[in-house]
C-alpha cells in the first residue's frame, strides 16, 4: 500500500476531516441515535413511542424487540434472501459496468464527460416512471415475455412471468443501481496507464493476461467502492419488490417498512434497521480487509 | 472561478422559489393525491380570499408516522376511519367547533356518529370507497367463475383457471379482512384462532396469486395482464374508464362479494396544532355543501356520504352498488377498527410468516 | 491510435442499451394518448400542455431541483474532504459515519431526522430537506474519493511541498485536479440521488414543501399520468442543459480528463 505521504499535521487533519465529521454528527449521528434508543423502549399505543417515563414514573426501557428479533427465525431468513438478491446484483452491475467504464475510460478526452453524463442522465428522470417502463418492457403480451415463452415452449416448458417475478425484480435492482457502479470503476481505471499496458503487451502478454494481471488489480479500489454502493443501499431496497415483485419477493428493506408504516413497532422496526446496518458494515468491513490483503498482494505481484 | 457563478445561480434560483410568500392567508390541507375536484379548490380560494396549499400523502399509516414524530403546520388532514380512531386516541386533533359547520346537517345520519368518533367531535365524513372484487368482464365469464364471492381469490378450484392472474393488496388489514369474511366472521374480528385459519387460508391461495400488490395492479387489470383483482371501488372505477378510452373490448366491473366487504370512510379532521383553524373550519363547511362534495365523486366514482350530493351526482354513479350500496349490501360492509400494539404485533408476525411462506 | 476490442464495444453498448430502452419508452410514452403508462394509443403533446398549465407540478420540479443542487455541491465539498481525510489519515469514526448513512433504512432516517428537528423546534421546509439529503450523500462522495485516491502516486505533492507549497496550495494545484474525476462522479451520484429521493424527504419536508418524488409517489395508487413522463423529460434535458452550460463556463474546472 503506498505510504501515506503528505505532512500529518494534527492542524491539518482536522481541518480536512472536522468539517464532515461535524456535519455527520449533528445531521446523522444525533437523529440516529435516537432511533437507536428508540430500539429499547415500547410501541406507543395508538403509533410512534411509548412515553419514555411511564405513568409510575419509571423508565420504560426493555429489550422486548432483541428478544423477538432472535426468536423468530423468519425475519433471519428474509433477511439471508435480501443478502442473495443484493449479492446477485453487485455482481451483475459489475459485469456490465466494467466493459461500460472500461470504454469511457479509454475513449477520446472530449468525449469522456459526455459519456459519462449519458451513463446516469436516465436516472434524472423519476423512478417510479423507468420502474413502470420495465413494467411495459416484462409484460405478458410484450415482445420480450413473447420470446421467452416461445423458446420455452420448443422446450416442452410452461410460459413463466416475466412480470411480478424475481426475476423483475433483479433485473430492475441491477438497472436502478448500475451507475452506482459505472461511476466510481471509471474514477478509477481512467487513471490507469496506458503505457503500462502497451509495455506489456510489446513484451508478449496477450489481451487477458494484461486485463487479469495489471488491469483488474489496479481497479479493485474501484471494484470494491462500486459494489459498496450497490449491495448496501440494495440490501434495504422495498420499492422494486412492492411494485413488481411477485407474492414470494419480501425483502428485509420491505419488512422494515411494514412495522413503520403499518404495524406501527418503531422499536422492532428500530432493531431491524440496527441490524441490517450493523450487518451491512460488518461485510464491507470484511471485504475492505480482503481488499486489503489482495492489494499488497497484487503490489508484490 | 467558476463555482461562483454557480453558487450565483443556486441562489437566484432559491430567491425565486421562496418567493412567493405574499402574506395571503394559507390554509395547508394535507389530503390523498386526486382527492378533491381542481375546480374546487378553485372555488374555495375564491370565496375564502386564501390560498389553499396541498401536500399529500399516499397511505394513512404515512400520514400516523408523520404526525407521530411530531410534523406540525398542517390544518385539515383527511384521514380513513380506523386512523381516525388512532389520531384522536392519541391526543392530535382538534375538536370541531359544530356552529361553524351549520352544513353538517347535510350528511347522511347513517354515517355520523360512529363508535370511534361519538357526536362527530372531532371529525365529519368526507368521502367512501369499499374494497372489493374487480375483474375483467370477457375474462371472467369466459372462465366461468364467479364474481360476488371472497371465494374466487381464496378457492383453489376457482384460482387455478386464474393462476397468475390475480392479485390481492399489499395490506396485513384489508387481506386479513376479506379472508375473515371469507370464512364467515367478522373483518374485526380479533381471536387469534380465527386470525390463524385466515392466515391459512391465505397461505393456500398464495401460490395462485401473481402479486400483493397496491400500486400497479389497476394498471395491470385495465390492459387486460391481470384478469381479477382485490382492490379499491374508486381505483376500479377508473379502470373501467381508462380501459373504455384506451377502446378495450372488456369492461372492468366491481364486484361486491355476498359475504361482505370493507367500507372506508374518509373524514375530514384538523390537527390540534393547526395554523388556522378558521380556514379550516370554513374549509370543511364549504366541503359539506352538496355541489362541492359531488365534484369529487363525478371525478373519481368515489361514494359520497353526503345527502345533499345526491342531485349533483351523476346517474350512472348513484347506480353502482360498490359507490352507492343498497341497504343490503350495506348491512354487511363493516368500517375497520384499529388494533392494540399487542394485536398488530400478532397480525405482523402472521403477515411476515405468508410473506416468507412458499 | 490502438484499436479498441470488438467485445468491449459489443458489451459497452448491451450496457447503454439496457440504461436506454427503459429511457426511450419513458419518453415516448410522455406523447402517448392514453393516461396510464402501459401501452400505446396514439400520439398527443396534452400532456406537456397540462404540464405547462401545472403550477404545482412545475413548483414542485423547481424544488427539486433546488434542493439536488444546493445538496450535491454541499456534499461534494463536504465528501472530498471525508474521502481525502480517510484516505491519509488513520480515523477511527469518519469511516463509520461516512458509510453508515448509505447502510441505514431511508424509513429509519427519515422518522429520526423529523424528530430531531422537531426536537431542535427546526421549522420543516425546503432546507430541513436538504439538510436531510447531503447526511445521505456525503458518503457516496466520500467513497468515490477515497477509491480515486487509493494507490495514487503522492510523490507529486509530496514534491509540491518540498518545493515550498502549503497544504492548501499543494491540495489545489496538485491534489485536486488529480481526484478531480473522482469528485466529478461523486458529485454526479449525489444529485442523482437527491433529485429523486422519496423516503427521506417525505418525513423532512414541511407543511408546504412539495417536492417532485413526493408529488409523483402521491400519484401512485390512482396511476401515474404521462405528465409526469413530460417533466421527466424535461427535467432531464434542463439537467443536461444546466451541466453542459456550466463545463462550458469553466472548462478548467470541470473537465474530468485532466492530465498534470
Amino acid at each position: 500500500m503506498a505510504a501515506n505521504g503528505v505532512s500529518g499535521t494534527r492542524m491539518a487533519k482536522w481541518l480536512v476531516s472536522g468539517p464532515p465529521l461535524l456535519y455527520l454528527l449533528v445531521f446523522f449521528a444525533a437523529p440516529a441515535l435516537i432511533m437507536v434508543l428508540a430500539s429499547v423502549r415500547s410501541p406507543g399505543e395508538f403509533g410512534g413511542l411509548a412515553p419514555l417515563v411511564d405513568e409510575s414514573g419509571r423508565l420504560d426501557l426493555n429489550t422486548e424487540s432483541y428478544v423477538r428479533l432472535f426468536t423468530e427465525s423468519v425475519y433471519l431468513q428474509v433477511f439471508v434472501k435480501s443478502a442473495w438478491y443484493a449479492l446477485l446484483t453487485t455482481l451483475a452491475c459489475l459485469a456490465l459496468a466494467y466493459p461500460l467504464a472500461t470504454l469511457i475510460a479509454k475513449s477520446p478526452k472530449k468525449h469522456r464527460d459526455l459519456l459519462l453524463l449519458l451513463v446516469i442522465l436516465p436516472f434524472w428522470s423519476n423512478f417510479l416512471i423507468r420502474i413502470y417502463a420495465w413494467m411495459i418492457i416484462l409484460g405478458p403480451n410484450a415482445a420480450l415475455a413473447r420470446m421467452v415463452n416461445g423458446v420455452l415452449a420448443w422446450f416442452g416448458a410452461g410460459p413463466v412471468p416475466l412480470l411480478f417475478s424475481a426475476f423483475a425484480v433483479l433485473t430492475c435492482l441491477v438497472y436502478v443501481h448500475l451507475p452506482f457502479m459505472v461511476l466510481p470503476l471509471y474514477a478509477n481505471l481512467e487513471k490507469h496507464d496506458q503505457a503500462l499496458l502497451d509495455a506489456a503487451q510489446d513484451l508478449g502478454a496477450n489481451a487477458w493476461n494484461r486485463f487479469w494481471r495489471i488491469t483488474f488489480p489496479l481497479s479493485l479500489p474501484g471494484v470494491y467502492a462500486g459494489s459498496a454502493l450497490v449491495f448496501i443501499p440494495a440490501l434495504g431496497i422495498f420499492a422494486i419488490p412492492d411494485i413488481l415483485g411477485g407474492p414470494d419477493d419480501t425483502l428485509i428493506g420491505n419488512l422494515i417498512k411494514q412495522q413503520f408504516l403499518e404495524t406501527r413497532d418503531w422499536p422492532f422496526g428500530s432493531v431491524l434497521s440496527i441490524m441490517l446496518t450493523v450487518a451491512a458494515l460488518l461485510l464491507a468491513g470484511i471485504a475492505a480487509w480482503v481488499g486489503r490483503r489482495g492489494a499488497a498482494g497484487a503490489a508484490r505481484a | 472561478m467558476n463555482v461562483r457563478a454557480l453558487a450565483a445561480a443556486v441562489l437566484a434560483i432559491a430567491a425565486f422559489a421562496t418567493a412567493p410568500a405574499y402574506a395571503k392567508d394559507q390554509l395547508h390541507l394535507y389530503n390523498w393525491n386526486n382527492y378533491i375536484a381542481p375546480e374546487t379548490i378553485k372555488r374555495f380560494e375564491g370565496v375564502c380570499q386564501c390560498e389553499v396549499v396541498q401536500t399529500y400523502y399516499s397511505d394513512n399509516e404515512e400520514l400516523l408516522a408523520k404526525l407521530a414524530a411530531g410534523a406540525t403546520g398542517y390544518d385539515v388532514l383527511v384521514p380513513t376511519s380506523n386512523a381516525v380512531q388512532a389520531l384522536i386516541r392519541g391526543g392530535q386533533l382538534k375538536p370541531l367547533d359544530k356552529t361553524a359547520i351549520p352544513n353538517l346537517k347535510n350528511v347522511d345520519p347513517a354515517y355520523l356518529n360512529t363508535p370511534f368518533d361519538p357526536g362527530n367531535q372531532y371529525s365529519v365524513p368526507y368521502a367512501m370507497s369499499t374494497t372489493i372484487l374487480g375483474y375483467n368482464d370477457e375474462k371472467m365469464k369466459e372462465l366461468g367463475l364467479p364474481t360476488d364471492t371472497w371465494a374466487v381469490i381464496f378457492d383453489p378450484k376457482y384460482l387455478e383457471k386464474v393462476k397468475g392472474r390475480v392479485t390481492v393488496l399489499d395490506s396485513a388489514n384489508e387481506l386479513f379482512a376479506a379472508a375473515l369474511k371469507y370464512l364467515g366472521y367478522s373483518a374485526n374480528d380479533v381471536d387469534p384462532k380465527h386470525w390463524d385459519e385466515a392466515a391459512a387460508a391465505i397461505k393456500k391461495a398464495k401460490p395462485y396469486w401473481a402479486a400483493f400488490n397496491a400500486s400497479s395492479y389497476i394498471k395491470e387489470l385495465t390492459v387486460g395482464n391481470i384478469w381479477l383483482v382485490h382492490g379499491y371501488s374508486n381505483d376500479i372505477f377508473q379502470a373501467n374508464l381508462d380501459a373504455q378510452a384506451a377502446g378495450r373490448k372488456f369492461h372492468i366491473v366491481q364486484g361486491v362479494p355476498k359475504e361482505g366487504a370493507v367500507l372506508a370512510v374518509d373524514n375530514m379532521v384538523i390537527h390540534k396544532a393547526a395554523p388556522r383553524p378558521d380556514l379550516a373550519l370554513r374549509f370543511i363547511n364549504f366541503m359539506l355543501d352538496g355541489r362541492n362534495s359531488a365534484e369529487l365523486t363525478n371525478l373519481i366514482g368515489s361514494g359520497n356520504p353526503n345527502l345533499d350530493a345526491m342531485k349533483y351526482i351523476k346517474p350512472e354513479l348513484t347506480k353502482l352498488p360498490a359507490v352507492f350500496p343498497p341497504k343490503d349490501v350495506q348491512a354487511k360492509l363493516e368500517q375497520l377498527k384499529d388494533l392494540t400494539v399487542a394485536q398488530r404485533r400478532l397480525r405482523n408476525k402472521l403477515w411476515t410468516e405468508i410473506k416468507a411462506s412458499k | 491510435m490502438r484499436r479498441r476490442s470488438p467485445w468491449l464495444w459489443a458489451a459497452a453498448l448491451a450496457a447503454y442499451a439496457f440504461l436506454y430502452v427503459p429511457l426511450i419508452i419513458v419518453v415516448v410514452y410522455s406523447f402517448n394518448d392514453s393516461r396510464l403508462n402501459a401501452e400505446w394509443v396514439g400520439f398527443t403533446l396534452d400532456w406537456y400542455r397540462k404540464l405547462a398549465a401545472n403550477d404545482d407540478m412545475l413548483a414542485a420540479a423547481g424544488n427539486s431541483l433546488l434542493i439536488a443542487l444546493t445538496a450535491s455541491l454541499v456534499a461534494t465539498v463536504l465528501g472530498t474532504m471525508a474521502g481525502v481525510a480517510l484516505h491519509r489519515y488513520r480515523l477511527r469514526l469518519l469511516p463509520i459515519l461516512v458509510l453508515a448513512p448509505i447502510a441505514i433504512p431511508e424509513i429509519l432516517m427519515g422518522v429520526s431526522l423529523l424528530i430531531f428537528f422537531v426536537l431542535l423546534n427546526f421549522t420543516l421546509g425546503l432546507v430541513s430537506v436538504a439538510l436531510a439529503h447531503i447526511a445521505f450523500c456525503i458518503g457516496f462522495v466520500a467513497i468515490v474519493v477515497r477509491a480515486r485516491l487509493a494507490g495514487m502516486d503522492e510523490s507529486l505533492t509530496e514534491a509540491a511541498r518540498d518545493c515550498g507549497a502549503t497544504p492548501a496550495r499543494a491540495f489545489r494545484h496538485v491534489t485536486l485536479p488529480l481526484i478531480m474525476p473522482g469528485v466529478v462522479a461523486g458529485a454526479l451520484m449525489a444529485f442523482t440521488l437527491s433529485i429523486d429521493d422519496f423516503v427521506i424527504t417525505f418525513f423532512t419536508a414541511g407543511a408546504g414543501t412539495v417536492t417532485l418524488p413526493l408529488l409523483i409517489y402521491s400519484m401512485i395508487k390512482i396511476s401515474v399520468t404521462p405528465e409526469v413522463n413530460a417533466v421527466s423529460t424535461l427535467l432531464m434535458l434542463l439537467t443536461l442543459l444546466l451541466i453542459v452550460v456550466a463545463a462550458k463556463l469553466s472548462p478548467t474546472l470541470l473537465r474530468s480528463d485532466r492530465e498534470t
